[in-house]
């Protein structure tokens, strides 16, 4: 038994402690529990929830590593085994994940084409964005909004939800291709072309 | 002399999410992909629209997902804590022992030698009702 686990905390510290220290991350917890479960009162629920667990666990976590990853992995815990029992989610067919590097293989994109999906990203609405990631499947999403998000590196994520770094690879690869093929119908629909422009009228 | 592997487009433009993650690193053969992209300008043109597309990607999604947690979720879960700290489904259990021994000596020339050791412990368990 390491010296530090005999210093006994007391339950007022360790709940000023647990104030100060994981109580800051409420705002993007509960932006990411919106994505999670894609509605405001289980988003409410799951990070009650989420700091209720964290709290009585709040011993196991190691000072000095980093909390708001670990505040994620319990969100994400929680989320899975708690919120999504019920909900009919498409399965990720067998095999799927392994043979993405044949699937990412593309060719070279056209300057033009380059440009128009650039413009349409910029004028893409809010709405429309969350929209388009609340459409992907579950497992690509998560991937996509810690990383891009959060900022969380593809190891940390791995950690986060539990599944080796290589699938997260995978995940982030293809819920990308995804979202962008998304927002890209998104802006043609709103009239911002994405294809490369022809010569135009005087 | 080092040797570096030529590979064809397909598998530089298939190691693109490293590249853009910054974790080249990571990926089979990082010397052979660095060598492609210097003799190869369109892979080096896709690998930069890449690049800007997902800076581009990312300030699009932090912009548009920045909702912020409403008041009485910080109230609710504030409270919850304070609840679960003062007692409720908590249970703690305290177990303080003191101990004083008290030793006493008189050596050959009648020197009382009077000692006193205290020893004190506490021991604190919680134990949290688990509601599922």
């Amino acid at each position: 038994m390491a010296s530090k686990d005999l210093v006994l905390e007391s339950a007022e510290d360790r709940n000023l402690r647990f104030e100060r220290d994981a109580l800051v991350f409420m705002d993007p917890l509960y932006a990411a529990a919106l994505r999670y479960t894609k509605n405001p009162e289980d988003a409410r629920d799951l990070v009650q929830d989420t700091y209720l667990k964290a709290f009585n666990s709040f011993h196991q976590f190691e000072e000095g590593t980093n909390l708001r990853a670990w505040l994620y992995r319990v969100l994400t815990t929680t989320f899975i085994n708690s919120y999504r029992k019920n909900q009919r989610r498409p399965q990720l067919a067998a095999g799927e994940l392994e043979d993405w590097q044949i699937a990412a293989a593309q060719t070279h994109t056209s300057d033009l084409g380059k440009s128009a999906e650039t413009e349409a990203l910029e004028n893409l609405p809010d709405s429309d964005i969350k929209r388009a990631l609340h459409e992907i499947p579950e497992e690509f999403r998560m991937a996509v909004y810690l990383a891009d998000v959060e900022g969380f590196s593809y190891k940390e994520i791995a950690e986060i939800v539990n599944v080796p770094a290589g699938t997260v690879m995978s995940r982030l690869h293809r819920g990308r291709k995804l979202l962008r093929e998304k927002l890209t119908d998104y802006a043609k629909e709103l009239g911002y072309s994405t294809e490369p422009k022809k010569g135009e009228k005087p | 002399m080092s040797y570096i592997e030529e590979i064809p487009c397909i598998e530089v433009l298939s190691a693109v999410v490293f590249i853009v993650e910054g974790v080249k690193e990571d990926t089979r053969n990082p010397a052979a992909i660095e060598s492609h992209l210097n003799s190869c300008p369109n892979c080096r043109a896709e690998v930069e629209h890449e690049q800007a597309m997902h800076i581009l990607m990312q300030d699009v999604l932090r912009r548009s997902c920045d909702e912020k947690a409403p008041d009485d979720l910080h109230r609710s879960i504030h409270e919850e804590l304070l609840r679960q700290v003062s007692g409720a489904g908590v249970t703690e259990v305290v177990t303080q022992i003191s101990m004083t021994e008290i030793s006493i000596e008189l050596d050959e020339f009648g020197n009382v030698e009077h000692r006193e050791i205290q020893i004190e412990q506490t021991q604190v368990l919680r134990f949290t009702d688990d509601k599922e």
